[in-house]
This record gives structure tokens, C-alpha cells and sequence, in this order.
């Protein structure tokens, strides 16, 4: 059985209903627009993980994407936190993963600086549209390791 | 104030979230409110304890905004301002109940670092509530958690509080659509 990670949230929060649903579309509308690539998203997701120091979100793989080894290659950069200095991330991929470090430590802590490099490459509704997303991955990380540790409970 | 870093869209709906910097996104608003409204609505616990974890989280993320607000469902369901006052440091020694300390707990359980249920906390939980209204309590935290840091990372917040006002639900979950 798969391990309860981001990735499977939503069949173990199903049980509160039409909340639970509305939240599952918001979350599944990430994977399917065009403001941000699904891929660089995904190494947000992965970054996320790995400051969480969530071994079993950094293992989960995202079935809503379709594997590739370009990203097999980034993903790994990602995880080891070495994306800084490696050339298969662009400027425009650096500026959202530095964005989303600083997004993670703590949304007040964002520099205009960082928000301005996101917004040169992706406009100002893509800033919008990546703020969402990392709220809504961040938050998925988190409940999916409270219902982790409430069923490793009920399990012993 | 914080510097805005996203304006919001030109058109007024009367609907707080979509007339805000999030309307820049039409993809994701409708949902948002949606989300918003299925929580107020149909969340498997009270307004009065939804109001709770919602003040906590915004009391954690420091959202200027979200401290100051009250909603009316919760207010009519018995969350008065001194429960509001008592969800702070020294909660545990408040006279809140057992289950709104509970909920405190789950809040601050999600918010931590590293995020993560105590073997004690998931204890007290699944004796005080079942596992649907524990999932229904983590989608709420999800939807104010999202909603609250999306406000600060956008900008514009002020950075001294504001006084509490009373808001309807209904500002965030009504109002007509863009463009209808």
C-alpha cells in the first residue's frame, strides 16, 4: 500500500465530504493549467519535501504526471538541494524554487526581490498562481503527515 | 504596510476573495470560494470550533487581516471575543473545552515544524472526535492556512493590527461571478 503523502491525500480525507471534494478539484486544477509547467511544480512539491525532511514525500511520485528522465535528472538535483548550481535548471526555474524556499521558512519572510523574479518571468497572476500553489502543496504535505501519524496510531 | 506585490483585477463582485489579488486567477478563484463556502457550510464540525482553528492559524501565519476578522455563523454558534482572546499562548490553562483545546492542538500539530501528530494528541483526538470530523477539521485548516498565507506572500498587509470586526460568510463564499 502506498505510503499517505500529498500525492494520495485526497481518498484519505474523502470521509468529510463536500469539503473535502471542493478541495480536491482546487488542488486538481494545479496540474492542469498553463500559468506554470506541471514539471517545474512538481520540484516545487519536491523542494517542499525535502525542507520538510519528509522522506516518504520525497519518495511519493506524482501520477498526474507523466515520468520523463529530463525530470528523473531535476528531480534528483531537487532532493539533494543542489538546483542552485546546476545547469539543466534555467534562471526562470531557479527564481520559483528560491521562492519557494523563502515561501516554506515562513510567507513573511519573502523579499521583493524574489517575488520580483518570479513576476519577470511569469507575470504577476503567475506570482498569484504560485503562492497558491505552494499554500496548497505546503498544506497537503502537512495534513497528509498528521493522518500518517493518527493512523500509524490506530494501526498499533 | 507591506508592499502589494499583485494588484487585484479592475472589475467588483462584492465577493472579498475574488475582488482581491486572487481574482488575477480566474482558473483557481471560482474554487476557492467554493472551497470556502463547502467549509462553512457542510464541514462536519461547528462554525464556533471551524472559527478556532481559523484564529490559530491565523495568529501563527500572522495574518493581519485574518486575526481582525470574526465571522457571524461563528459568533451565533457561541464563539464569543473572550473564547476568541483565550486562543493564545495559555490556552491549555483556559477555560475553553476539551474539545476546542483539541482543535488547538490539531492546529498547532498541522502548523508545527515538522508537522505531525503526537502519539498522545492522536490519542485525545479519536477519543473526542470521529475519524471523518478529524479529516473535516484538516480540510479547514488546509482552506484558512492556504487562504491566510497566500494573503501575506501577495502583500499589501498592514503591519500593525487591526481592530476586530464582525464579517459575513458571505463575503467570502457569495457575490456574483466576474462577468455575470
Amino acid at each position: 500500500m502506498a505510503a499517505l503523502t500529498s500525492v494520495n491525500l485526497d481518498e484519505h480525507l474523502s470521509k468529510a465530504g463536500l469539503a473535502a471534494r471542493s478541495f480536491a478539484r482546487l488542488c486538481g486544477t494545479l496540474w492542469h493549467q498553463e500559468r506554470l509547467p506541471g514539471d517545474l511544480l512538481e520540484l516545487c512539491r519536491l523542494t517542499l519535501a525535502r525542507l520538510h525532511a519528509d522522506s516518504q514525500e520525497m519518495a511519493a511520485l506524482n501520477t498526474e504526471l507523466p515520468p520523463s528522465p529530463a525530470t528523473a535528472q531535476r528531480r534528483r538535483a531537487v532532493l539533494e538541494g543542489t538546483a542552485g548550481s546546476d545547469p539543466a535548471f534555467s534562471a526562470a526555474d531557479r527564481a520559483v524554487l528560491e521562492f519557494t524556499e523563502l515561501f516554506w521558512m515562513d510567507a513573511q519572510s519573502i523579499d521583493d526581490a524574489a517575488a520580483e523574479a518570479v513576476t519577470a518571468y511569469h507575470g504577476e497572476a503567475g506570482l498569484v498562481f504560485l503562492i497558491e500553489a505552494l499554500g496548497l502543496i505546503d498544506g497537503r504535505i502537512r495534513a497528509a503527515r498528521c493522518l500518517r501519524d493518527i493512523a500509524a496510531l490506530a494501526g498499533s | 504596510m507591506s508592499r502589494a506585490r499583485a494588484s487585484p483585477p479592475a472589475a467588483r463582485t462584492g465577493n472579498v476573495i475574488r475582488d482581491s489579488a486572487l481574482g488575477r486567477v480566474p482558473e483557481t478563484v471560482e474554487e476557492i470560494i467554493g472551497l470556502n463556502r463547502h467549509v462553512w457550510a457542510d464541514s462536519l464540525v461547528g462554525p464556533a470550533l471551524l472559527e478556532i482553528l481559523r484564529l490559530r492559524n491565523a495568529r501563527t501565519v500572522n495574518c493581519v487581516y485574518c486575526r481582525a476578522v470574526r465571522y457571524d455563523v461563528a459568533r451565533r454558534d457561541g464563539l464569543t471575543e473572550q473564547k476568541a482572546q483565550m486562543i493564545d499562548d495559555e490556552y491549555r490553562s483556559s477555560a475553553l473545552s476539551e474539545r476546542e483545546k483539541l482543535a488547538i492542538a490539531l492546529a498547532d500539530a498541522y502548523l508545527g515544524f515538522p508537522a505531525g501528530v503526537s502519539r498522545d494528541l492522536a490519542a485525545q483526538l479519536a477519543r473526542e472526535f470521529s475519524p471523518a470530523q478529524i479529516a473535516s477539521m484538516l480540510v479547514a485548516l488546509l482552506a484558512f492556512n492556504f487562504t491566510s498565507r497566500t494573503a501575506v506572500a501577495v502583500g499589501g498587509m498592514p503591519e500593525e493590527p487591526l481592530p476586530v470586526v464582525e464579517v459575513s460568510v458571505a463575503a467570502v463564499t457569495g457575490g456574483s461571478s466576474a462577468g455575470a
